[in-house]
């Protein structure tokens, strides 16, 4: 396979991990110092690819605004794909771009170049139709498992509940043009063509879909309290999973205290007294207040945490305002996600993009504040607040 | 970021006009500096910091004829590209040439060693290494090709190099994590950073892989792979428009940058602003000339204008006698200058003529000038005794958009840096303020108020104190790429004459903020147009308050009132891009119109 397009998938919402997806895709969710997707494009252009497509569909200005006409002086082209109607969707929405085989990637997963370089090193040393990157992981019941005879892939079970040998699909797939026809032809489920779908199909037929293990790095967040995981496996390595971090120009006031490990992007401020620390990851232009405590959280771009306020277990939106002494005590808590009730999980509390915290309020852990939502100064905040401008009374 | 391309063909065409057609074309990569190289027994390079206008003119219609040739186009943003950091970068005899895009990682190393065999540097660049590096190798009587290959293996880092030896008739390029594709139109062979550069002489092209080195001659082109072995690599035949490349996906750069607004106030703050310290600090703006400052001058054109305009306010109110001047009639006027005037001239690209020709009188007038501008080492910043970058980065559509944006919050901070003593509210507004132009882009309706207002006979702007400029700036972007009659007022001088054009076929656009006693005004004028059956859309930090007055109403949220016209402006700007977009026009290119207008 000589120097193939890499296919990146960004156009999906990522509804379990709303309201912080209101306002730009789960790629864009902050994983470190950067996006998700960042980490994505950094795989496969340390793995020595240098033609990308990104797929984009769902608030796809977020993505373009952000990732610009170059990420790290590659170019990217962006296709555009409509309607989010499944990843082989998506796939088909990048084809005019594609002539040879290729190589796609999930763009809502944190990996490194490993997995990519593994997956296009099987595809080029066999005559596969398709090569799945594939981990070795003790659960893979909320992924894709994929059963394997001697890097023959033989079954992809999507959520498999029994205790076959299953490796867990890594999103990094390399395709010949071929299955540009087996998406088309697969039938699709509940409305959307799947990607695994057309694997599926080409297994029937051809018997030539091969699965390569990989040790590279891989995360994802499904739930909200996942991204605190994703960020605490990113800090523990230092930032970016496989580049040197980005050297963090934090600003910080004699006075307060970092307590490694933390990670921070540029132009940040933590004010005289502050405590931030361990596993916190500041985003671009983030404010900490004087005497503020901020452990386990993900602070995104341009963040304001008030004076005296307490953080601990959030999730916290570009743009959100923390006012003055407001107290999230931590997890674990009762999470509403649809209609589900996901109980003691660790998570303080969820704050969408550009909620405006008055101040002197209390959050019951697993609290969720949806996007742009103002609340009250001194309110109480529990459960999930979707739709609602204006929390607590 | 830096674009790079090469020429090579048999055919006498004048090899510097490709060069320069082709580079043109990679302006989206940058361009504050650019230079090319022509080979033949000799070779000749011309290069200069600047935009590629600024080489075009040196060129001055000069033919530059030769078979091959390179040339390169660079946006910096560290260090001032000057004339010699430009590339071509040369050996010391001048028989070398080199563009480069990436970076050499051991250059300084190697520099070390040239420098200890006596080998002249010009430039601070990582480049020149290579060129030196080359000579060398061809000083122990190696090929062209094998003192190629036996300087890439010197070489660390990540690199597209195009090198021309003289007398040699061809172009050495390799390319290692940095992109390199070649371009094939029968004899002639291009190679460029991406494939716009060439699309519109061909569109088969051959994607170059790591470490692959070739060799483009006239009527021949030869790839080699990293062991030296000829290989036949596949061409490919590219179906897109080259229109769309560098807009990420937008349909036209005006809105991509507009779009890229809160990136972009960040930028102009970075590293400038301090809310823990309560500072700000300017170096580019030296101290010696603050505190000689009495009075300040702003000249400008434009959108650049209409900047000064909330600058010289923003000054005023700060107790600094402060006017701005349109820059075409500042000499014309002959504004007086003494001890302690400061003319401060505001240009996007640094080269508009009519703001240079100001800043040369104020300058042989004894002033001091000050560049505010967007492009490092322009004329502008280049001819000023200091200067401000607004770091917008590259704007590529005629209308400005970001690059006021920019201007708008350099202004504020430079007023705020002459102030005394810190005004730590409006630190903390400047710090919050992208999050806040993120905001309006989010949730705007302009489109949907567009959707109602198309078609209208004219659009009236009206805005109070330091909306204004904003009022100004609003009607300019609706007039230059909606081709509509527009026109913006102060509020208050509506009554006063441009009320008899207002009709309910004329929608009034009032900018509705900035304190009780401006609003309650200018809500009385809106009164006076909606008597007369107007449309009314309101600009506001305050919904509640126009409630029953406007027919429409675009929200910005509540920021220090310095900073409120940056967050109204994107308001305008998306109503004027949305209305161009409903009447088809070719938006990033208005009839009549160019983006930097050089000449006076």
């Amino acid at each position: 396979m000589t120097d193939p397009t890499a296919v990146v998938l960004a156009a999906g919402e990522g509804k379990r991990l709303r309201p912080l997806t209101r306002h730009r895709p789960k790629p864009m969710l902050s994983a470190g110092t950067c996006p998700i997707v960042e980490h994505a494009l950094d795989a496969v252009i340390d793995a020595g690819i240098t033609s990308i497509v990104v797929v984009v569909g769902y608030k796809r200005t977020d993505v373009q605004s952000h990732l610009g006409p170059t990420y790290r002086d590659v170019p990217l082209t962006y296709a555009v794909q409509e309607k989010q109607l499944g990843t082989g969707h998506a796939v088909l929405a990048a084809q005019s771009h594609v002539d040879g085989p290729f190589l796609v990637v999930n763009g809502d997963q944190v990996i490194d170049h490993r997995i990519v370089r593994d997956v296009l090193e099987a595809h080029a040393s066999s005559d596969a139709v398709a090569t799945l990157g594939l981990l070795r992981r003790a659960d893979v019941s909320d992924y894709g498992g994929v059963l394997v005879d001697d890097g023959t892939v033989t079954e992809i079970v999507e959520g498999p509940r029994d205790d076959r040998d299953y490796r867990l699909n890594a999103g990094v797939y390399a395709f010949e043009t071929d299955v540009f026809d087996a998406i088309r032809r697969a039938r699709p489920r509940a409305g959307e063509q799947l990607i695994v779908d057309a694997i599926e199909l080409l297994i029937d037929e051809r018997d030539g879909v091969r699965g390569v293990e990989s040790d590279g790095f891989w995360a994802d967040a499904t739930y909200p309290w996942d991204l605190l995981d994703v960020a605490e496996t990113i800090v523990e390595n230092g930032g970016r999973t496989d580049r040197p971090g980005d050297e963090p120009s934090i600003s910080v006031h004699d006075s307060a205290v970092v307590r490694p490990p933390i990670v921070a992007a540029t132009d940040c401020e933590v004010g005289p007294n502050a405590v931030v620390g361990p596993n916190v990851t500041l985003g671009t232009n983030a404010t900490i207040g004087s005497n503020a405590v901020v452990e386990r959280c993900v602070v995104d771009t341009d963040v304001r945490v008030g004076a005296n306020a307490t953080l601990i277990d959030c999730v916290i939106g570009r743009g959100v305002r923390i006012g003055a002494g407001t107290v999230v005590p931590g997890g674990p808590g009762d999470v509403r996600v649809d209609d589900r009730i996901h109980e003691d999980r660790r998570l303080g509390a969820l704050f969408g993009d550009r909620v405006e915290d008055r101040g002197g309020v209390r959050y019951v852990p697993g609290a969720i504040v949806d996007a742009d939502a103002v609340v009250r100064a001194g309110s109480v905040v529990s459960g999930r607040n979707t739709y609602v401008r204006t929390v607590g009374r | 970021m830096c674009g790079i391309i090469g020429y090579a063909s048999p055919d006498a065409e004048p090899a510097g006009d490709v060069l320069l057609d082709g580079l043109e074309r990679l302006e989206y990569r940058g361009y504050d500096s650019a230079g090319l190289a022509v080979a033949n027994s000799t070779i000749e390079v011309y290069k200069r910091a600047g935009e590629l206008a600024s080489l075009e003119s040196t060129l001055d219609g000069t033919d530059l004829v030769g078979s091959v040739g390179i040339g390169h186009t660079r946006w910096s943003t560290h260090g001032p590209p000057t004339d010699e950091n430009a590339h071509p970068h040369t050996d010391c005899e001048g028989r070398v040439a080199v563009v480069h895009n990436g970076i050499v990682t051991n250059a300084e190393a190697l520099r070390a060693e040239l420098v200890e065999a006596g080998h002249v540097f010009e430039s601070d660049t990582d480049t020149e290494v290579v060129p030196h590096l080359l000579e060398e190798f061809l000083d122990r009587d190696l090929s062209p090709e094998e003192a190629f290959e036996c300087t890439l293996e010197r070489i660390e880092g990540s690199y597209a190099i195009a090198a021309v030896v003289a007398g040699a008739d061809a172009i050495y390029a390799t390319r290692r994590h940095s992109p390199l594709v070649l371009g094939l139109d029968g004899e002639t062979t291009y190679l460029a950073s991406d494939v716009p550069a060439f699309l519109e002489q061909t569109d088969r092209v051959i994607y170059l892989e790591d470490e692959q080195i070739v060799r483009l001659a006239p009527s021949e082109l030869v790839v080699r792979d990293g062991e030296g072995s000829v290989v036949e690599p596949p061409v490919e035949t590219i179906d897109w428009d080259p229109e769309d490349v560098g807009k990420s996906g937008y349909d036209h750069f005006m809105l991509k940058e507009i779009y890229e607004q809160p990136q972009a106030v960040r930028q102009a703050t970075r590293g400038r602003v301090s809310e823990l310290d309560g500072t700000i600090e300017l170096t580019a703006f030296p101290t010696a000339m603050r505190n000689e400052l009495d009075r300040v001058q702003f000249v400008g054109c434009g959108t650049s204008y209409y900047a000064t305009r909330y600058g010289a306010a923003l000054l005023r109110e700060r107790g600094v006698p402060a006017q701005a001047f349109v820059a075409s009639e500042y000499g014309t006027e002959r504004v007086p200058t003494e001890d302690g005037t400061v003319v401060v001239g505001v240009t996007q690209s640094g080269e508009t003529a009519d703001t240079l020709a100001a800043l040369r009188d104020a300058n042989g007038a004894g002033a001091t000038t000050l560049a505010v501008t967007n492009v490092v080492g322009s004329s502008a910043a280049r001819e000023c005794d200091a200067a401000v970058y607004v770091r917008a980065g590259p704007e590529i559509s005629v209308a400005a958009t970001k690059s006021f944006a920019s201007q708008q919050v350099t202004l504020a901070t430079i007023a705020s840096a002459l102030a005394d003593g810190t005004d730590r509210p409006f630190l903390e507004s400047i710090r919050d303020l992208p999050a806040q132009v993120q905001r309006v882009l989010d949730r705007s309706n302009a489109r949907d108020v567009a959707e109602e207002l198309v078609g209208a006979d004219a659009y009236f702007f009206i805005g109070r104190g330091y909306q204004h400029p904003v009022a100004l700036e609003g009607a300019l972007k609706m007039k230059e790429i909606t081709y509509e009659h527009a026109e913006g007022f102060p509020a208050g001088e509506l009554k006063h004459g441009p009320l008899a054009l207002v009709t309910d076929r004329t929608p009034v656009v009032a900018l509705v903020t900035g304190g009780d006693d401006l609003v309650e005004k200018t809500l009385s004028n809106v009164r006076e147009v909606e008597a007369r059956g107007a449309p009314v859309v309101a600009v506001t930090d305050d919904p509640d308050g126009v409630d029953g007055v406007a027919d429409h109403v675009l929200e910005v949220p509540e920021t220090h009132r310095y900073l409120v016209p940056v967050l109204t402006n994107v308001q305008l700007q998306l109503l004027a891009y949305w209305t161009a977009n409903l009447l088809d026009r070719p938006i990033d290119k208005p009839r009549n119109l160019a983006k930097s207008v050089t000449v006076e």
